[in-house]
Parts: structure tokens; sequence; C-alpha cells
């Protein structure tokens, strides 16, 4: 083990992979959150013809100039999205669909294009596909780290305006913040991520890097500099591990293990979450329905009664589900076994429906305090 | 942020809260604003109405440089909006924002004051502080912290209100701050406008209720895409003015008897 924890090939991933979690985290809660989760879609699959592009350019496997060609297909798919936008009756999700089949399509053309007529040079250029942390070099983390202090420092220094962006643009331009400039600078921080990613996690899978750890962070903070920490803590997280793992299992894509790390993280966080996830819900909702006395849920059922001016008036169970915010069913079969209720039938288009037997009408009068009051038949 | 105030245009109509001229918008080929013009003078309670699709919130918006103008010019004071927009509070309709924003009550009333702070000041403990008077001017001080996903319609408006209010501005546009609120909240509401227009502020909201505008304001714009008629409300608001703007959605009111009765 001690041998594999001083591997200089892992402390590269592992740094490599964090920065690209880090900044997965911070970009894609400002995306998540303006709900343009599926931009980071758009502008990793559109990033390589960039690559190939690039490649042909510089003629040899060197990160910037392959990353600088990534960068600038990918804003050209941005920009041709918000063409299509405002100038076509296109809404966002198509236009974004267009500009990655487009982009994409193109990508691939260029990739096997190169891989036949290439040598040697072009040799793991597939690697841009699913991402291959092996291929990771020293020399590469300068321009990475480079650009993450860029993009992460930005985002720091700009918070307050891209907070109120986010949260309300209109407020925002009237308050005369210059919005299409900083909506064009989050497009940019995005794609930026998107790049830096490329190498590790690939074009294909990018996506879920950009929305998974931001996803999951906001089940458990309720303000949003807490979700941009978290998010970063998650994605560094899923990177080091995801990268971790793949470095060390032999012939194991760097990008799908990582990303099957974040979508643990988010499932889980969906699930687990104290104040919104779905299991805690869940165990909420039961603690309600122990502590619902199936007295109170009698005294509904003789209240409607009451109200309606008739004994015999049948109550449909959803009702008084509502009223007590559970579901009830149990209650009602248990007071049935009593012989307080009896269930009946009513619309065909109704459920279940619940009335008080004589029984349960005097029981329930004596707890109202009204033995002697007999409710009409 | 900050308004770069030192090539200021010459004062045009400094008397007037606000001052429309000749406002023209135009959404694809037909205008939705017409030749408009508008005087409102300071420290009145001004109430904006007109049926569905007249213009009023785009007339808001045009004022607010939210919209482009295709003609005509807005004067706020005397000064084009640009040049003092820490003067100008904005409610705007609900629906502008996403709820599920990781947020609480104070911080979204907090971001009212971001204008003032500019780009790099941090808020710090008085920006709080008079986060917390304003939550109190509109009664929601007790749900400072809670998540703004929790609150309710009225509560949300409120704090929608909380977040003008904060700034202290001399001037408010509200774009239909009763819609879809419970009674108690509508009577706070307008209480809360009716103290502003005490301490010599000026509101003018776009209000959608025609039984309310009497009790409510003292100044009346009638529009449906150009003006029909503005000024103190008893005057503008009569029969004839209200089928003019209504054209046959009011017929009932052409009884010749006083709108009040009805």
């Amino acid at each position: 083990m001690i041998p594999l924890l001083s591997d200089p090939t892992l402390h590269t991933v592992a740094l490599g992979t964090a920065l690209l979690g880090v900044m997965s985290g911070v970009l894609g809660s400002f995306a998540v959150l303006r709900r343009e989760s599926l931009l980071g879609d758009t502008l990793s699959h559109a990033a390589l013809p960039g690559v190939c592009l690039g490649f042909m350019v510089t003629g040899a496997r060197s990160l910037t100039g392959l990353m600088a060609g990534a960068l600038v297909t990918a804003m050209l798919a941005a920009f041709a999205m918000v063409f299509l936008v405002r100038y076509t009756r296109l809404k966002t999700d198509a236009a974004l669909g267009i500009a990655l089949g487009l982009f994409f399509a193109l990508g691939v053309v260029l990739l096997t294009h190169i891989q036949a007529t290439g040598g040697a040079a072009q040799a793991g250029l597939d690697a841009f596909l699913f991402g291959q942390a092996a291929a990771l070099s020293r020399a590469d983390l300068l321009p990475m780290s480079s650009v993450g202090l860029v993009a992460v420092g930005l985002v720091v220094l700009l918070w307050k305006p891209l907070k109120l962006l986010t949260f309300d643009p209109e407020y925002a331009a009237v308050i005369g913040l210059p919005v299409r400039s900083l909506e064009l600078l989050i497009t940019l921080l995005v794609a930026l991520t998107v790049v830096v990613g490329l190498q590790l996690v690939g074009v294909v899978l990018m996506t879920a890097m950009v929305i998974a750890p931001a996803a999951a962070a906001r089940q458990w903070c309720c303000s949003l500099h807490g979700m941009v920490i978290l998010a970063a803590l998650l994605g560094a997280t899923a990177g080091v591990l995801g990268g971790g793992l793949s470095a060390l299992i032999p012939g194991l894509s760097t990008g799908p293990v990582i990303v099957l790390v974040a979508s643990v993280i988010a499932l889980g966080s969906l699930f687990f979450a104290p104040r919104r996830g779905l299991i805690p819900a869940w165990w909420r909702q039961g603690h309600r329905l122990s502590r619902t006395s199936s007295d109170r849920v009698l005294e509904t059922v003789y209240q409607l009664a009451c109200e309606h001016g008739s004994g015999r008036y049948r109550v449909e169970e959803g009702a008084v589900d509502a009223y007590h915010g559970i579901a009830t069913a149990a209650i009602l079969v248990s007071l049935r076994e009593r012989g307080l209720l009896e269930a009946v039938d009513h619309m065909p288009d109704e459920g279940r429906h619940w009335r008080l037997t004589n029984e349960g009408m005097s029981y329930a009068a004596a707890r109202a305090g009204r033995p002697d009051e007999a409710i009409g038949v | 942020m900050r308004d770069k105030s030192a090539n200021r245009p010459p004062l045009h109509e400094p008397d007037l809260a606000l001052h429309v001229e000749d406002l023209t918008v135009t959404y694809g080929e037909r205008p939705a604003l017409w030749d408009i013009d508008l005087d409102i003078p300071p420290g009145v309670l001004a109430g904006i109405i007109g049926p569905n699709g007249a213009g009023k919130s785009t007339l808001i918006r045009a004022i607010l440089d939210l919209v482009r103008r295709s003609a005509g010019h807005v004067r706020l004071f005397g000064h084009p909006y640009r040049a003092q927009r820490l003067r100008v509070g904005y409610v705007p309709q609900r629906s502008s924002v996403d709820w599920e924003f990781p947020t609480s009550a104070l911080d979204v009333v907090t971001m009212g004051l971001y204008g003032e702070l500019g780009w790099w000041r941090r808020p710090g403990r008085s920006e709080r502080d008079r986060a917390l008077r304003a939550l109190e001017q509109v009664g929601l001080e007790g749900l400072a912290d809670r998540q703004i996903s929790e609150l309710s319609g009225g509560q949300q408006q409120r704090v929608f209100i909380a977040r003008a209010l904060v700034q202290q501005a001399d001037i408010y546009f509200l774009d239909e701050p009763m819609a879809g609120v419970d009674a108690t909240t509508e009577r706070a509401i307008i209480n809360l406008l009716r103290e502003l227009r005490d301490a010599g502020r000026t509101a003018i909201v776009v209000h959608h209720d025609l039984q309310t505008v009497r009790s409510y304001f003292d100044w009346l714009i009638l529009m449906n895409r150009r003006v029909i008629a503005q000024g103190p409300v008893e005057h503008v608001y009569t029969a004839d003015n209200l089928r003019r703007t209504y054209g046959g959605q009011v017929a009932l009111l052409d009884t010749g008897h006083d709108p009040a009765a009805l």
C-alpha cells in the first residue's frame, strides 16, 4: 500500500481530479441553479472538434494546444445556441440539442479521420471521449491549475453580482448589473471547467460532473455559499476516489468511474439528506402516523357527520388523509375492527368511504361531551 | 452598479416624480404601448388600471429600462432612470424568481442593498440590521432565517416588498402586489403603501381589482395601450372613462349612475 501512496502518477492524478472536482462543483452550482444544467453537456460535446483541430494545428498532443482548441469550439457552440434562441423560434433545449449534435458529429468525423491518417502522435486522442487519467502528466497540471485558479478566483471576486444574477436576473438588471456580460462570463467559466475535465473525464460524461456535485450539495445546504463550498468538496472527493480507483485498476476508463462515484454521492444525498431527503421524509411521515391517535381520526369523521347533519354521512378516505396530513388507511381499518366505523362505497370514480356505526356514534359523541345528542339519520 | 453621474443631462421636469413623454414600446410588429404621456407628482399613491393586455407591466418595465423603448423619454425627479437607480425601488410580479434557490428571507432582503454596496463590499452588520428592520415593516421579522421555499405566497410577496423598502427609495414601482395574496396580507400591503405616501414617498402600483381602486389610491391612471385618463382619482374614476378603457368589457357600468353605488 505504501509504495502505491507515494506513486508520483497517483499524486498527479489525485491533484488533477481534485482540481477538476472543485471547478465542477463551483461552476456546476451556478449552472444548475440557473437551470442550465444541459449547457455543460453541449459545451463538453462541442469540445471534441476543438481537440481534434488543436491536434491538427499543433501536430502533437500538447495539452495546452488541445485545451485552446476545445475552448474555442465550445464557445462557438454556446454562441450558436444563443443565436438560435434569439433569432429563431427555437427554445433553449432544442437550440442546445442542435448545437450539440452539429459539433459532436463534426468532432467524431475529425477524430476518425485523424485516426485513419495520423501517425503515432495521434494515439490516445480517443482517450478524450471517456477520459484517461493515466495519460495525465506532471506538465499538464500547470495549465490546468492556472485555469482553475482563475475560474474559481473570478467566482469569489464577483460573488455578489453572480449570486444576484442567478437568483433574480431581472432585479440584477434593474440594479444596473451588466446581465448579458455576466451571463457570458458564466458560460465561459463553465466552458473552462469542461476543458479542464476533458482529459480526465472525457467529453461524453463531463456533463455529469457539472451537475452531480451541485445537485448533491443542494440537498444539504440552505445558503448559496454553503452549497458552492460543499459542491466543491463533493466534486473533489468524487474526483480523487474515482481517479484513484481507475489508476489502480488497469484498463479502466477514468471518466465513468469518477462519474459513478459522483452519481452515488448525488443519489445518496437525494435519499438521505436530513431536511430534503426522501428517506427522512418518509420517516417523518411514519412518525406522524404513529402519533395520530385513532380517537382523533374518529373525531374527524364524527365532526364531518355533525356538520352534514347526518350520522349516516359517508366520509371519503382522501379527505381524512388530507386533514391529518398522512395516509390514515391503517387507522381507519383498526377503527373498523373495533366496530366503530364501517366501509362503504359511494361514487365509482371516488375512493373508499367510511361511516360511523351506531357504536361509533355513541363513542364519538361521548368523547365530544354530548352523549344525549343524536345526529339526524 | 454605482451611478456615474458626472455627465448628467440637464434637468427636465424636476418637480414631477415621474414624467413620461411619447413612450412607445413595440413587441414584434405591433405597439404594446403607444404615445404614452404621464405626469405624476411626488408624494402620491398612484394606481395604474386597465384590462388584460393593456401594457401595464410593460409600462413599468419600459420606465425601468428592462424593455427597449421604440420612442419617448422618461424622467424621474428630472433625471433619467440610469442616473439614480438607487432612488427607485421595484417590486416585480412574484413569478420572476426560482423559489427553490437556497437562501433565507433575510438574505433576499439584504440583496436589495447590493446596489448600494457596489461590486466589492460585502454586507456587514449595519446592512443586516437594515434588512431586519425592513422585514419588521412587513411583519416578517420572525421568519428572517426561514428558507424562502417554505414561505407562503403572501409571505413571499412581502419579502419582495421588504427588499425594495430596504433601499429607502424615493419612488416605488409595484407590479400587481396584491395578486394572489390573502385579505390580511392585502390590508398590510396597502397600509404600508399609505405609510410611505405619508412619509413623502411616491408609490406607483399596477392594480387589477376595480373594486378597491377608489379606497386605495389618490392618483389614478387608466390605460389600454394608450393613456385614457390620469389625475386625482375622484376626477378620473368616472363611468365614461372606465367604458373607454375597458371597451365592451365593462358595459355593465353604462347606467348613468354614480360608480360608487356599484
